[in-house]
This record gives C-alpha cells, structure tokens and sequence, in this order.
C-alpha cells in the first residue's frame, strides 16, 4: 500500500507541473490583457503600456514562466493585478467560506441521498421509490439560479425567515457585545438558503447511484445466504447490502467534495457568498492571471490528491481490493 | 460492526445538522445597529483601497469618500466649487502659474493637511507616472508650497484640463505615503510597489473614514469627525455628515439587492435600478425614485480604415436607417435619452444640439427612402433596389460598392448579452435594419476583453457597438477620440478618423483656458464629427435609483445619480 501511495504521489506532483505549465500558456493565449478591459478616455497608450511593463508581462515569455514558477514555489502564487495582494492572501481569505458552504452541502446531500436512495431500492417499485426518484430526478433537473432566487423570494422576502442573501449580519459582527456563539448562529442562519438549495439540487445524484448500487448488491449470492440464515431485513440492508453498495458513492462524494474548493460560482453569486468560485470567475474575465492561475491550480491539486484518498479508501471499504 | 457505527455517525452528522438549522432559523435579525447609519447596496466590493490601483468604479466610490481634491463640480453644473481650496485658483498670466489658497483641514488622524501634502501628491503621480493620473499633470513644470497654505502650480504651456481635472486631484498624505514612495523609488518596477501598497486605514481628507471591512461582505465607513466641510457652506448647502456612518452590503446580483431595497433591509441601492423592476417599486410607498440624466455615451463605430466604412455616405446612410428611438423604447424600455451628438444632453454647458440628426422623427420607410437616396447619389447599386421604381419599400438584395464589385459581408461587433443585453441586442437590431436594405451586415457578440482588443490594440474589425458608462465632464475625451495622434494601438481614435482641421480645432480646444472659448471649439468639434459621423450615437441611458424614504432624506440629484459626496454630506434621517 505504501509503494502504491508513493507511486501515486509523484504522479500526482508530475500532472499537477504539467497543468500548472499549461494554465500558463492558455491564459497567456487568451485574448485581452489586464489592462484591456480599462475602457477610459483618460488612460493615455503611453500609461497603458507603463502599466503593463510594470505588471511584468512585457517581459520575454521565458522570463515570466519562470517568475510564475518562482512564486508558485514561494507559496505566494504572486500578486493580483486588481487586488495588488499575494494571491495566497485572497484564496485563503475566501477558501474557508467556500468550503464551509459547499462541504456541508455535499456531506447532507449525501447522507440523505445515500439513506433514501437505500430506501427506495429496498422499496424497489413501490410508492416510496417511486416518489424518491421522481423527486430525485426533479430536484436534479432544477435551473440552480431559478431555485435559489425562488428559495430567497419565499423564505426571505416573504416569509423573512432568512435573510436575503450574504454570509454575516453587519449589525451581529460590529457589535462588540456579541460573542461567537451568536456570531456562530449568525452565519448558520445565513447558511440556510444556500445550504438548501444545493441540498436540493445535489441529494438526487446521490438517492440515484446509491439505489441503483444497491439493486445490484440485492442480488449477490450472500444477500440470498443471508436471507437463508435467517437474519432480519433490517440487517440484511444495512449490514450486508449497503457497505457494498457504498463504492460507486465514495467515488461521487469524493470528487464532489474536492470540487466544492472551487464553489459554484452562480450559488455564491445568487447569494452574495463571498467565495472562491466569484473571484475565480471575475479574475477570468478581468484578465487577473496569477489569481485565475493559482485558483485553477488548487482545484487541479485537490482533485488530484482527492482522487488518490478515494483509491485508499477503496481498500479499507472492500478488503478485496488489494493494491 | 463497521455499518452500525457508520450509521450511528450518519445518523449524529444529521441530528447535529438540523439541529443547527433549526437554531439558524431561529435567529433574529441580529441587533439593532444605530438608526443613523446607512445601509447601501452595492454590486460588488472595493477591489482596494489604495487610491491609486483603485481603478474600478466600486472602489472609485469608497476612495472618493475617503480622499478629497481641492476642487469639486458643483452639483448644478461643471462649474468648479472649492473644495480643499478657500477660492478659486489666482492666474498669474506672465508666468503661467496658478496659485491656490487652502482652506484650514485636517486629515482623519487629526493632523493638519498642509500645502506640503498638495505638493507631495503632485510630485508623487509625476516620478512614478501613475495610470489615469500622470496625463493631467504633465504640462505641471513645479508645483511648490509658497507657505504651508498656499501651493503655487507652474504651466509649462495653457492646458484646459488644469481647471477641470488636474485640480480634481485627490490629496494624499505625505506622512502616509512617502515612506512608501522612498521604499520604492530604489526598485526595478518602482509603480508595481506603490501600487501593491496595501492601505489598512487610508488616512484622508473626505467626510468618512473607514472603520471595518469584511471582505467579500460589507465595508463600513464611519464620519470622519475631523471633517473641514462640517456646519460650512459650501455651493450653497451647509455640509455634515448628518449620518454616523454607512454600511456598504455587497449583493452578488440585481435581483437580491432590489428585493433587500424593498424588504428595508438597505435604505438605498447604488445602482441604476433595471426597467423591469421600476413598475413595481412605484408602487411602493416606502421607496422613492430618482430619475437622473447620466454622463455616458453608447455609440456604434465604424473603421474608416476599410471600404465600405471610408465612405462618408455610407456612415450618414446607417446613421438614418438606425432607429435610436426604437432601441430605447424596445430595448431600454424607455429608460434613456436619444444621443444625436457624442457629448451627453446631461452636460450642457458642453452639448451642442446644432447637429445633424439623422433619421431623427422618421418612419421606418421614411428611413429607408433617405438612406437610399444618399447611397444611390454615392454611386451605389442593387440587384434588388430596397425602394422600387413605383417608390415602394421592399426588401434590398446584392449591393454594389460605387465601384461595382459587391459588398462584402461584415460584422459589428458587440459585448455578449450577459455582459451587456441592451449593446448585444442594439447590434442585432442594426443588423435587421441594415439587411433589410440588402446591406450584408453580421451581429457578432464577443467576450468584451477580446472585442475591445481587437477594436482598440489590432484594429481588426469592420464596426462594434461600445459605450462609455462614465465620462468626465471635461470633454477632453472627444480630442482621445477622434485626433489623429490617437489613431494608434492603444489609443482611443479606434475608428482612425483622421481629419487635419479637426486635429488643429482639437488642439486648440485642448490650451484653451477660457470656459466660453473652450465651449465655442468644442461645440464646433461636435459639429464636425457629426458630418462626418465616424461614431452613430446611440442612446444615453437613463440612472434610477431607488431610497426608503421611511430612513433617509435630502438627497441632491446631480449628472450620475443621486450616490454622490453631496448626498451623503447632506443627508438626514426621515422625521
């Protein structure tokens, strides 16, 4: 296992050079320039072009690979064009919110999608299984701006049970008087919307792979040798057919999770979430190259490393697989 | 074994979460803040606060309530108003020099703003040619302090935009910035390091300070209680703030901010509300609405470098047959003005109206018939004509340039829709109308960094649908547009309009110090443009702004809006 690990390491670290050398060269081949998008009369070509040599890319192509390299090695992934701040200070600025918000939302989306989807294959072809699939299959379907901005007129406009979008309350965050328990609930009770709506829009992939896992497992030959021996449905479900259900969702859940890091960019948006996925999209189209490229670079590195922990855990979920 | 303890954690990881949810929904709203601070309603968040990186429009906001120039347009008009100034700049005309008087201010850490500081922010954007900046003060030989309230500018040559933008210039504070100026003058890429300099708590001159940001979340910016404009009077309104503060709430989308506007959740959306919600806010009592003109100019370009756009005929023939009007009824619901020259109507001292307005008040056939008649006596011709012998319109097909060969197809190039639906759609509209005279034209929407490279750094394209949101006052930007010396990669003449006479008009224009006579030469460069029509002005739109009236009032209207310094100097909360 070890051996395997490693082998898998440097994989790992020769893929993520190779995408860390290609975001490089796509974002360079991209039209515009950071200074493009500055539309203002009063921007003279003689500032415009002051303002690009000292950003460095007047510099030969080599020289700024290098320096890309250079301070991706030094952790900083350099400066944004726009913030004028390390790159590293502004993704961790915003990882945290993005992770908090997404993560949760994969893991209750999973487990109520992999307890239903448990259900409605055990109820394969009733009312239950019906009603969880089709509702699966609805939720999935749904235009995620459509239902969040459904979700925020309902609930926080109307029945202004939640407020209407944003991560904190201004009001709970510069009152020194509140502590972090309120500040805690603060941000909980932000979290419900969005968390919902994810919710709904995610639980379904998983009621669905989980069910139709299970319905394969429900024929395997120990499943009739446990019948045989007499054990109760409930244990036959949760004991014998579930564990070896659980592989294809290890898989899903896994990749979900390591793509949460870069966040939804139209659920932060709809919801004024101050994550990562936003900045991602506006360094994109702001031509903001070390933040676009160091974004892009994180995901590419958790995905990858994500990857490897779902093969680990591969082994410990099914003692047959041996690396 | 493995599976029950896998359920009791799944069964825990859930009682905790709706436990959580619950205790979520189950919170208040959060404590009541003090009923004199304004909440605003922004779309996005500063990227900076480092006055000079901070080139965005919302950070321009927050950085210009923060730092102060010495002079500021009056609310009415471009007149220029003392701001940091006690009166009006003294011209010594022998010597070219222009001498100005501070009025007694202090910086928001209470130490004296002194003529030391004036000449310091001069100094400071000339060595390091600051972006947007350096432009207005090269003609600037030396600036000096004659004593520590009065600073003296010397002209190298007259420059008009001295009274109307090198004034504006925000002052800095020489004890905030020249260490870091020092630091960076020894460095290979001395503006990087300024313009990296990260500004904790922008020490300034404005009626606010800050007083805590949460990134990505709100920006909160307290009354500068060292604020000079306090109880004075100034342009004939007696300045506060009256408020504590304002929060600024960053909103991901239109939708949410306008839905927090009428929930009371924000006292005033800093934006221009979308015509498809203004029908329902009218019927809102608690909201007021403020219909403002705005300083911006939406335009479709030709390149006159390339047949068939070299031909003036041509140019006047698409500006008759494009319907302003119907774009602004149809695209903009109603929410703009017509542009018929390239100065906005807003800025009156500068608009010339005593151009030729193409096509204006015509009918769609009316249209067709003038567009026909100008390109058939240029020499033009048709398979198909578009009017027919009998004087009916029909649909044109295969035109001829006056040389005979056909027309080639050719694109216009726009912003796609959701970057900008009304620019996007407008092209598609000019399309339609051009192709109806069998004129072979293509809506192409592109990725705008790409649009406006190809536009403005290639020149490669044949026309483009573009707009400025924000002009200055200052018409200086119709010499950056149309001179011939800007007909250069990235300079602002993308259409290469080159005309001798305009050029020499435009310099003229530029070294005139008198208003009156600027205004003559500006108007005349207006006239000239639009015989020549190098640009279609399209349409300038309309800014809507919605306040609870319930929270705040006194809010001044002005070009642009009502989310200007005066408002929240003058603003009071609602008996």
């Amino acid at each position: 296992m070890r051996k395997f690990i490693l082998k898998r390491l440097v994989q790992v670290v020769v893929i993520l050079f190779l995408i860390l050398t290609i975001l490089f060269v796509l974002f360079r081949l991209a039209p515009g320039d950071p200074v493009s998008r500055l539309v203002d009369p009063n921007l003279t070509p003689e500032e415009a072009d002051h303002l690009i040599e000292q950003m460095g890319l007047k510099e030969p192509i080599w020289t700024q690979y290098l320096m890309y390299l250079k301070n991706i090695g030094s952790g900083e992934f350099g400066y944004s064009f726009h913030y004028g701040e390390p790159v590293a200070k502004i993704i961790w600025q915003r990882l945290p919110n993005t992770l908090m918000l997404f993560t949760t939302a994969v893991i209750l989306a999973a487990l109520v999608g992999i307890s239903w989807g448990k259900l409605a294959a055990w109820k394969k072809g009733k009312l239950t299984d019906n009603l969880l699939t089709i509702a699966s299959l609805v939720t999935h379907t749904l235009f995620l701006p459509w239902l969040a901005l459904l979700l925020v007129w309902v609930f926080a406009y109307h029945l202004g049970w939640c407020p209407i979008t944003g991560m904190i309350t201004d009001e709970v965050w510069l009152d020194p008087a509140c502590g972090f328990f309120t500040k805690f609930i603060d941000v909980v009770h932000h979290m419900v919307l969005p968390l919902a709506t994810l919710f709904l829009i995610h639980f379904g992939s998983y009621l669905l792979v989980m069910r139709s896992s299970m319905l394969e497992t429900l024929k395997e030959d120990y499943i009739l040798l446990a019948r045989a021996k007499g054990l109760s449905e409930r244990a036959i479900r949760n004991q014998h057919a579930a564990p070896n259900a659980w592989l294809p969702v290890v898989t899903s859940v896994g990749l979900s999770l390591a793509f949460s890091i870069n966040g939804g960019a139209l659920t932060e948006t709809v919801f004024s979430w101050p994550g990562i996925g936003r900045e991602l999209v506006m360094a994109v189209s702001q031509n903001d190259y070390p933040l676009a490229q160091a974004s892009f670079l994180l995901v590419a590195a958790v995905v990858l490393l994500s990857n490897l922990v779902v093969d680990v855990l591969y082994a410990y979920l099914d003692p047959r697989i041996r690396y | 074994m493995a599976a029950s303890v896998a359920e009791k954690v799944r069964r825990a990881l859930l009682g905790a979460t709706a436990a959580l949810l619950c205790l979520g929904l189950s919170a208040g709203p959060g404590l009541a803040l003090s009923d004199d601070i304004i909440r605003v309603g922004v779309l996005e968040e500063p990227k900076s606060l480092n006055l000079w990186l901070a080139n965005d429009t919302w950070s321009q906001r927050v950085v210009d309530l923060i730092y102060e120039p010495l002079y500021v347009h009056s609310p009415k008009g471009p007149e220029l108003v003392p701001w940091l100034a006690a009166g009006q700049p003294q011209l010594d005309a022998a010597n070219l020099t222009y001498t100005v008087k501070l009025r007694p201010a202090k910086w928001s850490d209470g130490s004296e703003l002194t003529a030391a500081d004036v000449v310091f922010t001069g100094q400071l954007i000339q060595n390091f040619q600051i972006p947007l900046q350096s432009s207005k003060w090269k003609f600037i030989k030396k600036v000096e302090a004659l004593d520590k309230h009065t600073v003296r500018y010397w002209l190298t040559r007259p420059k008009a935009i001295f009274l109307t933008r090198t004034l504006l210039t925000p002052i800095v504070q020489k004890k905030q910035w020249e260490p870091v100026a020092k630091a960076a003058q020894g460095k290979q890429k001395p503006l990087q390091v300024l313009l990296r300099f990260k500004v904790d708590k922008p020490v300034g001159t404005g009626p606010f300070m800050l007083a805590s940001w949460k990134k990505g979340v709100f920006v909160y910016l307290q009354a500068n209680p060292h604020f000079f404009g306090r109880q004075q009077t100034i342009a004939g309104y007696t300045l506060g703030p009256y408020i504590k503060g304002m929060i600024l709430k960053v909103f991901g989308t239109a939708d949410a901010a306008v839905l927090a506007l009428r929930k009371g959740e924000i006292d005033y959306y800093w934006n221009s509300i979308q015509p498809g919600y203004i029908q329902q806010i009218k019927g809102d009592p608690n909201i007021k609405l403020f219909v403002n003109k705005k300083s911006a100019l939406y335009f479709l370009g030709f390149n006159l470098r390339k047949a068939p756009f070299n031909d003036v005929n041509f140019r006047r023939a698409v500006a008759t047959l494009v319907s302003k009007e119907f774009i602004i009824k149809r695209i903009l619901q109603g929410e703009a003005e017509v542009m018929h020259s390239l100065i906005p109507p807003g800025n009156e001292f500068y608009y010339n109206d005593q151009v030729p307005r193409y096509g204006n008040g015509l009918s769609w056939n009316d249209r067709v018939k003038a567009a026909y008649a100008i390109l058939k006596k240029a020499g033009y011709t048709w398979q198909v004509p578009p009017v027919s012998a009998s004087g009916e319109v029909v649909k044109g097909q295969g035109i001829r340039l006056p040389g005979g060969q056909p027309m080639a197809e050719f694109t216009i190039l726009t912003p796609p829709a959701d970057y900008d639906p009304h620019r996007a759609m407008s092209g598609q509209m000019i399309q339609e109308w051009l192709r109806a005279m069998g004129i072979p034209a293509l809506s192409r929407p592109m990725a705008f960094g790409a649009m406006v490279q190809r536009i403005k750094d290639q020149r490669n394209f044949d026309c483009f649908v573009l707009g400025y949101a924000k002009l200055s006052l200052d018409p200086g930007y119709l010499r950056a547009f149309f001179h011939s010396a800007m007909d250069r990669p990235r300079g602002y003449n993308m259409s290469g309009y080159r005309n001798p006479d305009f050029d020499r008009v435009a310099d003229e224009s530029e070294n005139a110090m008198d208003p009156a006579v600027r205004q003559k030469l500006i108007h005349k460069m207006q006239a000239m443009i639009m015989q020549e029509v190098p640009y279609v002005p399209l349409y300038n739109p309309l800014v809507v702004e919605g306040v609870r009236k319930d929270r705040f009032t006194g809010w001044v209207s002005e070009l642009g809006g009502v989310g200007n310094e005066w408002s929240f100097c003058l603003i009071k909360r609602a008996k």
